[in-house]
């Protein structure tokens, strides 16, 4: 798990668990109203009481201090968050014990779109919404599924229906007219 | 009971199609014979941990683009999955927000939909709507179903079976959601195992995360194993013969994780291949050859009960 924490949270633990003195230019005052923006929580109404920390499965695998990466939000230390928020698992139980009602979880779903929108974006990301402009679906269609799958008597995935391809033009209208194919970078070229 | 619509999502139809299977046999003519409709236009629902997590506009969109077609022929969502639930769930909360549903149905427009939920009675002139009813397979078993009929349905009890079940985090979280069972202590699914016949072992942490969840599978898959592993070890600590979830992407975790820290591992299957089992169904058709950890051992105990 050493490998795992320094490459996703190396910032966070390197700089701040050590106490490491902060430069002043390194601090982003707006960053607060960005995650706003996104959340809809100020997380200036962070305690700082630890709970999500506390009840967070990945604290108990990784040194991944949820209190922590709030409080680099509150300073605006948007540099050191990058990156971190994409070992949440979203399973929420920082939400259910946050005594702020601030959730914790929507914090990072926050600072993914920030991160996202600063070209931070993991290749998974990119093959799922390749996936959905292609086949409609997160998942790749596997030619051995659907082998299986009329074996048992049930018909093929509804992505290879001819009738499909209009819902994948519905599709691609939509991603396309949020600009989200631009901002992911899908590889598929959206016709429109 | 009401008439509902599969929503299968992407990993049942893609990864196990024997889950497909054998929902559509329990709720079907073999089973309880209810009324439930195919749409073979639904897409990703989409999936939280990839879209919302990205950009809520373009998830809310396409998650409104399913929810049109079930308002269409004004029937429930009948989600098989913990995630479509979520995002769905989450969607029609958003939706009820005028300013939202405005937003959404503005873009709607270009492909020829409109979200408004479903029509329930008018008074006067103006029409009363209601949002599109989103429920969990395991939610409509218990609920509609009665958990006496799936005890009749049981023609063979799964005698001697010990079940670890798993709930999964988005079953449970946000609270607000999972106003169908008690979110600290639920009981839905340990309920049907029973009622199948089988027993439902307690064992440490059993409402603690798979791993998977959120793209931490997709991103970094050692940290995803790690809780696995811990859950598998408790879950072995109880001496269970398999796991039970109600969602195929825990399904999907633990059957593939297994791999990477044990020999043999524990099968895992969802709940409604273990209803299809006590039900009386051939087990060739449950396409158990789709999971990595073999369900073979498991079958030869039942076989011998």
């Amino acid at each position: 798990m050493a490998e795992v924490e320094k490459v996703f949270i190396g910032g966070l633990h390197e700089e701040l668990i050590q106490d490491k003195v902060i430069d002043e230019k390194d601090l982003d005052p707006d960053f607060a109203h960005l995650i706003k923006k996104y959340a809809g929580k100020d997380v200036m109404t962070c305690l700082q009481c630890g709970n999500c920390t506390g009840v967070c499965p990945i604290s108990l695998k990784i040194d991944y201090k949820t209190r922590n990466i709030i409080k680099c939000c509150q300073f605006g230390l948007k540099k050191y968050t990058l990156g971190t928020q994409w070992v949440c698992a979203t399973c929420y139980r920082c939400y259910e014990h946050c005594p702020a009602d601030l959730n914790p979880a929507e914090i990072m779903i926050a600072l993914r779109h920030i991160a996202v929108r600063e070209g931070i974006i993991p290749p998974f990301i990119k093959t799922a919404a390749t996936n959905l402009v292609k086949y409609g679906q997160s998942v790749k269609p596997d030619p051995e599924i659907d082998k299986i799958r009329i074996e048992l008597g049930l018909k093929p995935v509804h992505s290879h229906d001819p009738e499909f391809k209009t819902v994948i033009r519905e599709i691609q209208l939509l991603v396309h007219a949020t600009k989200y194919d631009k901002l992911i970078g899908i590889q598929e070229e959206v016709k429109v | 009971m009401s008439a509902y619509t599969y929503f299968f999502g992407c990993v049942i139809p893609n990864r196990y199609p024997g889950i497909e299977y054998a929902v559509r046999w329990v709720t079907g003519k073999q089973g309880f014979n209810m009324d439930v409709v195919d749409n073979r236009e639904f897409s990703c629902c989409p999936v939280p941990g990839i879209f919302y997590s990205s950009d809520k506009d373009t998830w809310l969109l396409l998650a409104a683009r399913n929810l049109v077609l079930a308002q269409e022929e004004k029937r429930q969502l009948l989600t098989v999955c913990n995630g479509c639930l979520a995002s769905l769930l989450k969607a029609t909360e958003y939706l009820q927000e005028p300013k939202n549903m405005g937003k959404v149905n503005r873009v709607l427009a270009q492909v020829g939909k409109k979200y408004t939920g479903i029509p329930v009675r008018s008074e006067g002139k103006r029409k009363v709507f209601e949002p599109v009813k989103v429920r969990h397979y395991i939610e409509v078993m218990a609920a509609d179903v009665g958990l006496d009929a799936i005890q009749k349905a049981a023609k063979h009890p799964l005698k001697n079976l010990k079940v670890a079940v798993h709930y999964g985090c988005h079953y449970l979280r946000p609270t607000e959601h999972a106003q169908f069972d008690d979110p600290n202590d639920p009981v839905l699914l340990d309920k049907i195992v029973e009622a199948c016949g089988a027993t439902s072992v307690d064992y440490d942490d059993k409402l603690d995360c798979c791993g998977a969840g959120g793209g931490v599978r997709s991103h970094v898959v050692e940290l995803a194993n790690s809780l696995t592993q811990d859950k598998c070890t408790n879950i072995a600590a109880a001496n269970a013969d398999c796991i039970v979830t109600g969602c195929p992407f825990c399904l999907l975790q633990f059957d593939n994780a297994q791999k990477s820290f044990s020999k043999d591992g524990i099968p895992v299957m969802h709940v409604s291949q273990l209803q299809a089992l006590a039900m009386g169904i051939d087990p060739i058709s449950l396409g158990f050859d789709t999971h990595h950890v073999s369900a073979h051992s498991l079958l030869r105990k039942l076989r011998g009960s």
